[in-house]
């Protein structure tokens, strides 16, 4: 019997590159492979498209070229944001770092390594969908604020932040703002002349880039210190020689998900809410996490109480379907869900959780057949429970 | 732009569904789980591998035998040469309820436990079964030196290595479901297909310890989980027994049965543990005949066959892994409770370690030592 074609539900762990990527990349991993720094022909050739691909990622968040700096990718971004952004601050006697306990790794340890630093940290809460509390963030943010950090769209549960209450909130105190856009670029229309951002992390990798390259807007006028030391490379930002051809590539990305935003939110979010719909339909007593909330339309995190994420995630693998749980650690064992638990959701709620998250792999016969094989197995899975 | 469901990637072959059986194996990342790995994908099976992650390394003890990070990448480097997927999987919880609060709590209580037996007894063979259970694998495999025929648990081919000690523990009906690949090979043979295979633990080093002990030193682990005025880390007599007191101790869980290190001298004659008492915090140490047992009483026990031993069956003993089987005659059963008698005396028959009842290769099942029974004194050969 002919195995059927495995499914990809994991694109919030990344996407594949495309294919007008891949062909926009490729010059500069054969002939134009000069290093932009040199001044000869060589040189001046990658210039031009490290100089082109830095407008055009500026134009994606109606930003100049000189506000655009190229990171390896998200994790770098928000460590940048956050450390390079508090250390000029406390300088000036601001001492204290707001974020929010549902914020990626990348931020919320880049916080706890502010806080060895002297820092004060402030999480914000977050209420029972997922979503930061304005409430307790105008009680945060004050005279002492060096810098905010909240995510646009959390990537477990897919609910969206209050970004722009937050930026003006933010601004007013005389801080910076910072937002991880990782899961928000090509959702969520991303714009500096709209919303009052100072910093935006942005990956390469979630949006049919390469991994290894990502996008940092800065506000003009915002003070950084850089995280490496060496050439002037971007302005002694980011020194390092650029990564011409995954700057390139990004580029190209950023404008493919700009223009393609509205549509591919409406065909997400009808394909999300026909799987979650059909999901809750067969197996009523699932917990769709951040449902209430506004929601980003390519995750479903949903929890079937009386099984485990890590049995499920075994066996929708083996059956061919690819997706994941809450964050994993170095060795790939799952580890309880920071964010589910900051939601407050019951810990054997919060380790039954399964993360689907949709993209460029997805079609509606992906999701039909998702919507059958689930809960066959969450029965089988139920059953075993029941047994034991 | 194509969309499918797929990517136009070549896809892992392990997606393909299957009608072969379906197989879990642990794979510790050590040599003898790796060849079991191997041999089930050699006859066919449909092999998922699988790393427990038992406990928080903290990332400072680099070379333990198991779920360091350099020992699930070792496993899973195996799977990816194997071809076969490989999943970690996330028991700390569980294995820190089973297995180490127990370990503290036997130790607290002067006993000498071996987390081991109720590793296999609840994380391997019945929290990891769960697991196969719900991916549909009919067989739970190891790299244990045992075997499995015809639903009963037999002794490793290697009389070296056979680790049917530690296994006394599981619920019969699971032998059904077990397959234990290198339980008919010697280390040896295990080694060399090791090699043959090109398998990169072929040459690793043994694990003789206990997983989650840094350094063989247990007191810390003890030191770490008991409060800092537990009795059993607290300072007490050394007496003999007597009740002649000839010293004082550190706290007796410092102590086991048999040990000699770390005892006051000046005797006439060599002295040892023979027993430690936890009501007066007492370490009582004796000449070594006092070490000697004819008997003893085990709690806790399990059968592995159908008709388990009553009053006055003839059994063969083992009290220590390896140690030489000791003809022996049940002289009581209650319940899960046990009394035996040994045909001849037994050194350092010692609590919380297992007692394990065989018949020749078969295990007929153990439990844990309460307490031994001195009878006659015997003088050691």
């Amino acid at each position: 019997m002919p195995s059927p074609a495995p499914i990809y539900l994991d694109h919030a762990a990344t996407t594949p590159v495309r294919q007008e990527v891949l062909d926009a990349m490729t010059p500069f991993y054969g002939p134009r492979f000069g290093n932009p720094s040199s001044t000869h022909r060589w040189g001046r050739e990658a210039r031009a498209a490290l100089d082109e691909a830095r407008e055009r990622a500026a134009q994606c968040f109606g930003a100049a070229p000189d506000e655009v700096c190229f990171t390896s990718g998200g994790t770098e971004g928000d460590n940048l944001a956050v450390l390079g952004g508090w250390r000029v601050l406390r300088a000036k006697g601001r001492k204290a770092l707001v974020s929010s306990p549902i914020e990626h790794k990348a931020v919320l340890q880049s916080v706890h390594q502010a806080a060895k630093e002297g820092a004060e940290e402030r999480l914000v809460k977050v209420d029972a969908t997922g979503t930061v509390s304005l409430d307790d963030a105008r009680a945060k943010i004050d005279a002492d604020t060096a810098l905010v950090s909240v995510m646009w769209i959390n990537n477990e549960t897919g609910v969206i932040q209050p970004i722009e209450e937050l930026a003006a909130l933010t601004k007013a105190a005389g801080a910076i703002f910072h937002t991880d856009a990782v899961q928000a670029f090509g959702k969520i229309d991303i714009d500096a002349r709209k919303v009052p951002f100072d910093f935006v992390s942005v990956s390469g990798h979630k949006i049919g880039a390469p991994k290894g390259i990502g996008a940092f807007y800065i506000r003009r006028g915002t003070p950084l210190e850089p995280l490496f030391f060496g050439g002037s490379q971007d302005r002694g930002r980011r020194p390092g020689t650029e990564n011409v051809a995954a700057a390139v590539g990004l580029a190209r990305a950023m404008e493919l998900a700009v223009e393609e935003r509205e549509a591919h939110w409406a065909e997400l979010s009808a394909m999300r809410d026909r799987l979650e719909a059909a999901l809750v339909a067969r197996i009523p007593d699932a917990v769709v996490h951040g449902r209430g909330a506004k929601r980003a339309p390519h995750v479903l995190n949903i929890s079937v109480p009386g099984t485990d994420s890590e049995s499920m995630l075994m066996a929708l693998d083996l059956a061919g379907v690819a997706c994941s749980s809450g964050s994993a650690c170095q060795s790939g064992s799952i580890t309880p869900s920071h964010v589910l638990s900051a939601m407050g959701v019951r810990a054997d709620v919060a380790n039954a959780a399964i993360r689907m998250s949709l993209g460029s792999l997805t079609t509606e016969d992906c999701i039909d057949r998702v919507a059958e094989l689930f809960p066959a197995l969450i029965a089988k899975a139920r059953g075993l429970a029941g047994a034991a | 732009m194509n969309r499918s469901c797929v990517s136009d990637t070549e896809l892992p072959s392990s997606l393909g569904a299957s009608t072969r059986t379906r197989v879990l194996v642990a794979m510790s990342g050590g040599v003898d789980s790796s060849v079991a790995a191997a041999l089930l994908v050699r006859q066919g099976y449909d092999v998922v591998g699988v790393t427990m992650k038992l406990f928080h390394d903290g990332g400072d003890v680099p070379d333990r035998p198991c779920c360091s990070l350099d020992s699930v990448n070792d496993a899973r480097r195996v799977a990816e040469s194997l071809g076969i997927p490989h999943y970690v999987l996330n028991l700390q919880d569980a294995f820190g309820h089973d297995v180490l609060q127990d370990f503290v709590a036997e130790y607290a209580a002067g006993r000498t436990p071996i987390p081991c037996v109720r590793c296999n007894t609840f994380t391997k063979f019945r929290d990891l079964l769960h697991k196969a259970d719900a991916i549909d694998a009919a067989y739970i495999a190891t790299g244990h030196y045992a075997r499995v025929a015809d639903g009963r648990l037999l002794r490793g081919r290697d009389d070296n290595k056979d680790q049917t000690y530690f296994l006394w523990g599981i619920e019969r009906a699971v032998l059904e479901r077990m397959i234990l690949p290198v339980g008919e090979m010697t280390k040896a043979e295990t080694r060399a297909v090791a090699r043959e295979l090109g398998l990169l633990t072929a040459e690793k080093a043994e694990s003789q310890e206990i997983c989650f002990v840094p350094d063989g030193d247990y007191v810390k682990v003890l030191e770490r989980e008991l409060p800092a005025d537990a009795p059993a880390l607290a300072p007490g007599p050394i007496v003999t027994s007597d009740g002649t007191v000839v010293g004082t101790h550190d706290g007796f869980a410092r102590f086991t049965v048999g040990q000699r290190r770390r005892l006051p001298g000046g005797s006439s004659e060599p002295m040892f543990v023979v027993a430690l008492r936890p009501a007066d915090r007492a370490v009582v140490i004796g000449p070594r005949e006092e070490l000697l047992g004819r008997g003893l009483v085990a709690r806790g026990v399990n059968w592995l066959v159908a008709e388990a031993p009553a009053a006055g069956s003839a059994v063969q003993v083992r009290i220590r892994h390896r140690s030489r089987l000791v003809p022996g005659t049940v002289l009581r059963v209650d319940g899960t409770e046990i009394e035996v008698a040994l045909d001849e005396a037994v050194n350092a028959i010692t609590p919380g370690q297992s007692v394990v009842f065989y018949d020749g290769d078969v295990v007929l099942g153990g439990g844990v030592i309460e307490m031994s029974r001195r009878g006659l004194p015997v003088m050691a050969a």
